[in-house]
């Protein structure tokens, strides 16, 4: 809102400059966004609270700033004197509920000469950002901002034959042509004030058209109501609409101000257009009481960590609008009408606290025990992160709305959960799975002429599970491209593929102390079984199925982990293990073997052969290519056996290690190299 | 005489010496030429091949070699030989690539929750999470945010769709972290000291500052006595461990629905020192944290007694924190996640 340092003086004695105001007002909780010099005065924009709709007018902002500069204010008298000539006409004011308008008042004023508007008026309207339109409506839109009371000047004569205002809901297909020359459809969400036939005005958002005060008005009513708060903003809502009015109305008017301010735009408006007020009318409930709160010093002293007296408390509410009694240890505090947000003691301890000044309150720290409750969600993500930077993965954070076009090629995703209103395409769906996400990022650095990715994410995806919501964090990998390798006797070049990825998995394994996984393969992908649940699904993505991530001619391998079961499966504690005591024999095996045998099936053939001698074994070496026949690969295993009670003999290992062998050349129609 | 032309023995041993890199290849060497059936053993058991007149210049020719080739063995040796104390002068240049070991990057949003965390939790907090699909209740009711009300505008909120079926609630991605006070609340009993970061979601347009997602922590401690003047205390601690010791923390009435008296804090500009500059709009001072005593509706609503427990709440944007921390000056920079990004922190 925006407001000027002179208009403010007319209600307020201001002792200091613009810029010290500006940082008064900032420190009791009406934030100054900018100070402008123009036209000899200064333009405030601040910041008005939702709770604070009485800071939504000069008068208020000038109470405040007595309150808080310690000086006299100039506020407007409750009751104004009216001269008015009673007419003969009558006007007939129907609420249809009194919920939705608790009051309405009309005044008529009749022989006004509408045109341009005094130049002191337009000026001031000009430097808030108000567009001036005639010397009627400039006055109701000047009082507004005076007052914040929200006003209306309708045409009289454009009013039906019948003078009636009937407060009611809009019928469903009835519509209006407002002021600003669009035709609004309604509904009976929709409060309106309307003449015997048609809505004239949408209730506290804006005028018909047809009732709009022009050059040739003689004649006009003056509204001034309350309408209910919610009723206005789910009107203005549906409607896409947000006026001045409906900003005030939505956030709550004053009962009393009704009355001061319809009076002081009529007195301000016979003044300037001429015209005499002939009749005035008011239909609805009388006001509310004023509240009264017992205030307990000794606790809000307790709440904010500094002694306040009463006498102290007193003199801080008194100028900012409350009545105040002492009574006994505390104060007896009558709330005025316009601080409908304060409701109970808290409310004043604010108020106390805020006038007093935040800066002024001591800094202190609790005295406090350590927790005893086992609330805390435990490092464990901290530390998975933690390893996988060491094994060499980018941490990534991708959104969890998504695109659901991204999902194309993606097969067994469950249902997933829509997003009722998104802004757009990109947000239309919570993801169901992390990989198209992570492959979003693969592309972007592919574009970006990155070689070497290797990117992680740990974060939830969701899904519908029988009529409910699910959401559960895992962990995603991705790597594409080419890891290159410094080593001592050179540089090596490699594809990262799914073999890095398992490494990755299984390090992780080994450090969370899990064990009897199962890699279990079936074509270009492979899935993860822990304790005979599939815990994780490991691909091979290629030509296709990367085309929507702008990846070509790439092999990504990607993987996905369910994090609970990692971490439900985690054995952190360790054990000490002795080192073996007996040394043990060491034999290599290298075989010929057809490419599509699993190493993991050769190992277990070699277990089981080896008995409980052989403590170790696995995969040495392996190649492929020169001096390998086509459709085979050669497999080095190493075998160590080992007795925990002895030193074994050559001689025990020998036929051990050749019924191995056997095993293998039997089983595999492996060649022994 | 092929098998005894002693000159491409000599030929052969230098070619062989040239390749001797290691203690091991030098073996191999020696067992070549010098062992028991080496290349010069042969050559001495087939003297008797020899023309006699040749053979006293051939026996000659052969121990020369054998000389050469002890003397190259014993020079070579104490070259390779550990204890020699002196490595040979041009086996390594460091001037190459360390051979790396590739260690990868926390991302930068996780850096900071990290720390904040840290912060707190050597402060006697604990970090718990929450869900991000939440319920009206558990987002506004709760906290004391009507349904429609105004205040409920800086909480725009993306709603889910109904599931298939008889799903009675509404359901909500959660638009602050606050609904975590409500549940944590709900299930334990002070005194509580906790902070919760976590993924939180707003239907803001996207612009340099603005995200559809974005990050926050929210914190709060709930006992007996719990005072205003502690909320500033610990938050101090905070701003100065966060930003440095020089910075100074201002404290300024605000309206939050969930708390009574609420404050918004202030530092002083990071990037200018408070002189003003457009980090800061001219101002000196960088809006970086909300906070506030719980208000006792809250309480109300999750059965603690407003009369007999008290304490503060404070809620911060993570990525508006790293900004300012790393000078980024655009968040969507944050879920790009380039490599050249990424590996700057």
């Amino acid at each position: 809102m925006k407001t000027t340092y002179q208009w403010l003086k007319d209600f307020v004695e201001i002792k200091v400059g613009p810029e010290k105001l500006a940082d008064k007002l900032t420190m009791a909780g009406i934030e100054v966004k900018s100070i402008q010099a123009a036209g000899g005065d200064f333009v405030f924009e601040v910041e008005i609270t939702s709770n604070r709709p009485d800071w939504l007018s000069v008068a208020g902002l000038a109470r405040e700033i007595a309150a808080i500069t310690k000086t006299r204010g100039r506020q407007p008298a409750a009751q104004v004197k009216l001269k008015y000539k009673k007419g003969k006409e009558n006007l007939g004011i129907l609420i249809k509920d009194k919920k939705d308008c608790p009051l309405y008042t009309a005044k008529i004023i009749r022989g006004v000469k509408v045109g341009p508007t005094p130049d002191w008026l337009a000026k001031r309207l000009e430097l808030i950002g108000c567009r001036s339109i005639n010397n009627v409506v400039d006055i109701t839109n000047y009082i507004l901002f005076t007052y914040g009371q929200p006003l209306h000047a309708f045409d009289l004569d454009k009013i039906g034959h019948k003078a009636e205002i009937v407060v009611r809901r809009a019928k469903k297909q009835e519509e209006i042509l407002t002021i600003d020359g669009v035709k609004k459809p309604l509904d009976e969400n929709i409060l309106v004030i309307a003449d015997q036939a048609k809505p004239i005005a949408i209730a506290g958002v804006m005028g018909g058209k047809d009732t709009e005060v022009d050059g040739s008005t003689k004649n006009i009513l003056l509204e001034a109501a309350i309408f209910d708060p919610v009723v206005i903003r789910r009107g203005r809502q549906k409607l896409g609409m947000q006026t001045d009015s409906s900003y005030r109305f939505e956030r709550g008017v004053d009962h009393q101000t009704v009355n001061i301010a319809s009076v002081a735009a009529a007195n301000l408006i016979c003044q300037v257009c001429g015209g005499e007020l002939t009749l005035v009318k008011a239909a609805g409930n009388r006001g509310p009481q004023e509240k009264e709160i017992i205030l307990n010093l000794e606790k809000v002293s307790r709440l904010l960590g500094v002694d306040i007296s009463s006498a102290q408390a007193k003199k801080i509410l008194d100028p900012l609008g409350f009545k105040t009694r002492l009574s006994g240890p505390g104060l007896k505090v009558s709330v005025p009408l316009f601080r409908q947000d304060v409701k109970q003691e808290a409310d004043l301890s604010e108020e106390i606290s805020r006038i007093y000044g935040y800066e002024n309150i001591p800094l202190t720290l609790p005295a406090f025990y350590p927790q005893n409750q086992d609330l805390a969600a435990g490092n464990f993500i901290s530390s998975l992160k933690n390893m996988l930077t060491g094994l060499g993965l980018n941490e990534a954070i991708t959104y969890s709305l998504i695109d659901r076009r991204i999902l194309q090629g993606f097969s067994g995703l469950p249902t997933v959960i829509e997003v009722e209103n998104p802004l757009s395409q990109e947000q239309e769906i919570l993801r169901p799975s992390i990989l198209p996400s992570l492959l979003k990022c693969v592309g972007h650095n592919l574009n970006q002429k990155q070689e070497d990715i290797r990117l992680f994410e740990i974060g939830k995806i969701y899904r519908q599970d029988q009529g409910d919501f699910k959401e559960e964090p895992v962990l995603g990998l991705a790597l594409c491209g080419t890891a290159s390798i410094y080593l001592e006797g050179g540089t090596v070049k490699d594809n990262l593929g799914i073999l890095y990825l398992k490494g990755i998995i299984e390090n992780i394994f080994l450090r969370l102390g899990i064990s009897g996984w199962e890699f279990k393969q079936s074509g270009n992908q492979a899935e993860v079984y822990l304790a005979g649940k599939k815990i994780a699904e490991l691909f091979d993505l290629s030509g296709k199925q990367l085309e929507l991530f702008e990846i070509k001619n790439k092999h990504v391998a990607c993987a996905w982990l369910c994090l609970e079961s990692l971490e439900n499966s985690a054995k952190l504690e360790k054990k000490y293990v002795k080192p073996a005591l007996y040394p043990g024999i060491a034999r290599d095996i290298s075989l010929l073997v057809k490419e599509r045998v699993s190493a993991a099936d050769l190992l277990k053939a070699v277990k089981q052969a080896g008995t409980a001698l052989l403590a170790e074994s696995a995969v040495r070496d392996y190649y492929k290519g020169k001096q390998v026949p086509e459709g085979f690969r050669s497999i080095t295993i190493t075998c160590l056996y080992r007795s925990p009670e002895r030193t074994l003999t050559e001689a025990e290992v020998n036929p051990l290690h050749a019924s191995v062998c056997q095993a293998l050349t039997a089983g595999f129609q492996a060649q022994i190299r | 005489m092929p098998g005894f032309d002693l000159d491409a023995v000599k030929n052969q041993i230098e070619q062989d010496a040239a390749t001797v890199d290691s203690l091991l290849k030098l073996e191999e060497l020696r067992v070549k030429y010098l062992g028991r059936k080496g290349v010069l053993a042969e050559l001495t058991a087939g003297i008797g091949a020899v023309p006699p007149q040749e053979r006293a210049g051939f026996g000659q020719k052969v121990n020369v070699l054998k000389n050469t080739l002890n003397a190259l063995v014993a020079e070579k040796q104490k070259l390779f030989s550990p204890r020699s104390g002196q490595s040979p002068a041009s086996s390594f240049d460091i001037g190459m690539p360390g051979i790396n070991q590739n260690l990868g990057h926390l991302h930068p949003i996780t850096q900071v929750v990290d720390e904040i965390c840290g912060i707190f939790t050597s402060m006697g907090f604990v970090a718990v999470s929450g869900p991000e699909i939440e319920t009206e209740y558990n987002n506004f009711t709760g906290l004391n945010i009507p349904l429609e009300h105004p205040s409920r505008e800086a909480f725009d909120t993306f709603y889910l769709k109904p599931a298939g079926g008889n799903q009675r609630q509404r359901y909500l991605l959660r638009s602050h972290t606050s609904p975590v006070q409500v549940r944590v609340m709900k299930t334990a009993k002070p005194p509580l000291a906790v902070v919760v970061p976590g993924r939180v979601y707003r239907p803001d347009a996207v612009d340099a500052s603005h995200l559809f997602m974005f990050h926050q922590i929210e914190g709060f401690m709930v006992d007996k006595g719990i005072r205003f003047s502690d909320l500033k205390g610990v938050l101090d601690v905070f701003v100065k461990r966060v930003f440095g010791k020089d910075v100074k923390t201002r404290f300024r009435p605000h309206f939050f629905p969930f708390t009574e008296p609420s404050a918004e804090v202030d530092v002083s500009c990071i990037i200018c020192k408070g002189k003003g500059c457009s980090v800061c709009g001219k101002k000196g001072w960088l809006e970086i944290l909300g906070s506030g005593m719980i208000h006792p509706n809250v309480f109300k609503n999750v059965g603690y007694e407003p009369k007999k427990y008290s304490g503060f709440a404070f809620g911060m944007g993570i990525e508006r924190i790293a900004m300012l921390k790393y000078g980024i000056n655009d968040i969507r920079l944050f879920f790009e996640n380039d490599l050249r990004f990424l590996r700057q922190f």
